[in-house]
């Protein structure tokens, strides 16, 4: 078991070497005369971007120098930089990318749990009633209407909600996270906080059920047609408990699988969604510093997501190993 | 596979009276793919809704639209004609004066002439109105149409090019250019999506592109990191075709390496394959939408339904008052998405072998 970890975390380490490369690449497409115009817009928008801060990130990836020496040499001061965690100063924020992106990651972590919570108690139970009524009427209206949530595009289904019942009902603020007009404190803080965050959270749910209820549905349907829901349903036990407790066991090893890729994928932020409805989150952020050509914090985020990806693969394939004594790791 | 669909194929109507070889109809396996999927209601709707999406953005800016190239049909709007009958803006405001110790209220109308008719109501001149700037909404929402469906079909066409060439080596001759490969799947799978594709859009800012172009081009990029799909479902299929007797009988007989490969292993693979396409076609419309939206796609004054409903990210009286600017192209956008996933759900069970309805 110990050797399989360490060998999957040294091959996870490879692929992150292989993501630096092509984020790297891409970055040096850029010509440096338009990061030059970039940084001269940013300064016009209000942001300064001090001397250094550019000296400091030309140095660490090596632009400027177009020959083939010069760019594996920036490659591997960047890289170098990145074991250490430094992946340098944010043109717009003006502080370590690593720090913004700490600072802003708890928010997206805390919509897309709460999200992740919701989606998992309302897709399961969808998906067993339309698995075991498996073709019936209420299957169908399942199903269309799952799949309506999947077709939706995020940005039309968040602007039309807010729409509705921000702008049109007023039940809920426009944008933000809190009341800027109000200072609240305690326990009318976090009330403000949900208030905020509901139909963001509402907008990701229903967009992300459809996935998990079909996932549920499939496994349900193999799992249904074992030979041991059949002993089951021999023996003459109620169709209450093979369900319960013999099929859905057996179900929830795929969920528990992916509910463990999923975790880190919380931290990565919702961009549209964010961007929607104006939230501080990662996502939001990182959407903002890229539309200005913020390039430290575009490769540091996208190394971030990469890494945080990575971790996902990990976690998800060790778990299977741990839910499903069947599967040996090796 | 193929003997085992012909089994399948049952009489249809019994009749004594008849000999039984004279009854029994035997089915072609693609016309038992076609009855099973038109048996399915799903599909039948999913296939409309993509027809007539079709058909709404192709044929319709041939009778609905302007399609001479210097828009010089006065009785129909083009893509990007704006309509310059002008719009008169009216703007009330109300000062309130104290004069001994009687309030007075002065109302003020300023009447300002504008140059374009810009968010004009539907009527029989714009069927849907006009948007922000002056452009006929219904016009813009077939081609629109054009662009959305067709960048996201050669999307998919190059990612199953791509994929089935990778995928297929990789599963047919294994070892190390199948490690190779499958590595290279590994790291283009980490990489976030969209993200990626604002860096992209950033180096295609630098290079300066046309704006017609340049959704194109990303797409292309696009397609270098979404193959990887499509690859791993061929190379798994190959994998286990590879293992079947009668690829050792195509063996047996000597069929060189192209032969094996094209006419023995990828027909094979297609049901698969055809089910992906049409799914991953649904998935590629949002992904267009998704950077239209985020002005990275396809960019003014060309139309997408994603650009059409960018204005409302920031302007909160067209998201409120003027649903006729920014409601068809999202719905567009479901009916697209929706189709193709109906149609490739429905392509899914009647590809199956092993279904019986």
């Amino acid at each position: 078991m110990f050797k399989y970890i360490a060998k999957r975390i040294a091959y996870s380490i490879l692929i992150l070497l292989g993501v630096s490369m092509i984020i790297y690449f891409l970055i040096r497409l850029m010509p440096v005369d338009f990061i030059q115009s970039k940084i001269n817009a940013i300064n016009q928008g209000g942001a300064t971007v001090s001397e250094e801060t550019v000296t400091a990130m030309y140095e660490m990836y090596g632009l400027g120098d177009d020959s083939l020496k010069g760019i594996l040499k920036g490659y591997f001061t960047w890289l170098a930089a990145l074991a250490r965690f430094d992946l340098g100063t944010s043109f717009v924020y003006g502080i370590p990318v690593a720090q913004v992106i700490v600072e802003h990651m708890g928010i997206s972590f805390a919509i897309a749990l709460i999200a992740t919570i919701f989606e998992f108690m309302i897709a399961i139970p969808l998906g067993i009633t339309a698995a075991t009524h498996q073709y019936s009427f209420r299957d169908y209206v399942v199903t269309v209407l799952v799949m309506i949530g999947i077709s939706l595009p995020s940005f039309f289904f968040g602007q039309m909600l807010k729409s509705i019942f921000s702008l049109k009902l007023g039940w809920f603020p426009v944008s933000g996270l809190v009341d800027a007009t109000a200072s609240y404190t305690g326990i009318s803080l976090l009330i403000d906080y949900a208030r905020h965050c509901f139909i963001p959270i509402l907008t990701i749910v229903i967009l992300s059920i459809g996935a998990r209820m079909r996932m549920t549905r499939a496994n349900m349907l193999e799992v249904l047609n074992s030979d041991y829901i059949r002993t089951a349903r021999a023996k003459g036990l109620k169709e209450k408990v093979v369900i319960n407790k013999h099929a859905f066991r057996n179900t929830l090893i795929p969920l528990v699988t992916s509910l463990a890729g999923l975790l880190p994928s919380l931290f990565s932020g919702a961009i549209i969604t964010e961007q929607v409805f104006d939230l501080p989150g990662i996502g939001n952020i990182a959407l903002d510093a890229m539309n200005r050509g913020d390039i430290p914090f575009i490769m540091g985020y996208n190394m971030f997501l990469a890494m945080l990806s990575v971790l996902g693969v990990l976690l998800a394939d060790l778990m299977y190993g741990v839910v499903d004594p069947r599967v040996k790791l090796e | 596979m193929d003997e085992l669909k012909n089994k399948q194929a049952e009489p249809e109507v019994v009749d004594t009276e008849v000999p039984l070889d004279k009854n029994v109809r035997l089915m072609s396996p693609t016309r038992m793919v076609v009855r099973r999927f038109f048996r399915s209601k799903l599909s039948i709707l999913g296939l409309v809704m993509v027809i007539s999406l079709f058909l709404f953005s192709f044929v319709g800016p041939l009778f609905f639209a302007d399609t001479t190239a210097d828009y010089s049909d006065d009785t129909k709007w083009g893509e990007i004609e704006l309509d310059e009958s002008g719009k008169t803006e009216y703007a009330i405001s109300e000062t309130t004066y104290t004069v001994g110790g009687a309030e007075y209220t002065v109302r003020q109308t300023t009447e300002k002439y504008l140059k374009d008719n810009f968010l004009a109501t539907a009527s029989s001149e714009h069927i849907m109105g006009t948007d922000n700037e002056g452009y006929d909404i219904f016009v813009r929402l077939m081609y629109g149409g054009r662009i959305s469906l067709t960048v996201s079909f050669i999307a998919v066409f190059l990612i199953t090019i791509l994929g089935v060439i990778l995928g297929g080596i990789a599963g047919f001759f294994g070892g190390w250019i199948d490690n190779l490969i499958m590595r290279i799947c590994d790291v283009l799978m980490c990489l976030p999506g969209v993200p990626i594709l604002l860096i992209i859009s950033t180096i295609l800012d630098a290079s300066d592109i046309d704006a017609k172009y340049r959704i194109y081009l990303l797409m292309i990029y696009l397609t270098f990191i979404s193959w990887t799909g499509t690859a791993r479902l061929v190379r798994g299929q190959i994998l286990s075709l590879r293992e079947q007797e009668y690829m050792v009988a195509a063996e047996a007989m000597g069929y060189s390496t192209s032969r094996k490969i094209f006419k023995h292993l990828i027909p094979n693979v297609m049901p698969q394959l055809i089910v992906q396409m049409s799914l991953s076609l649904g998935s590629m419309i949002l992904y267009e939408a998704t950077l239209s939206y985020l002005n990275l796609g396809v960019k003014a004054p060309y139309a997408a339904w994603g650009s059409m409903i960018n204005i409302i990210s920031t302007n909160q009286d067209i998201l409120q008052n003027h649903l006729n600017v920014w409601v068809p192209a999202g719905v567009c956008i479901v009916i697209a998405v929706l189709g193709f996933n109906f149609v490739g759900d429905g392509l899914r069970d009647a590809l199956d072998p092993k279904a019986r309805r």
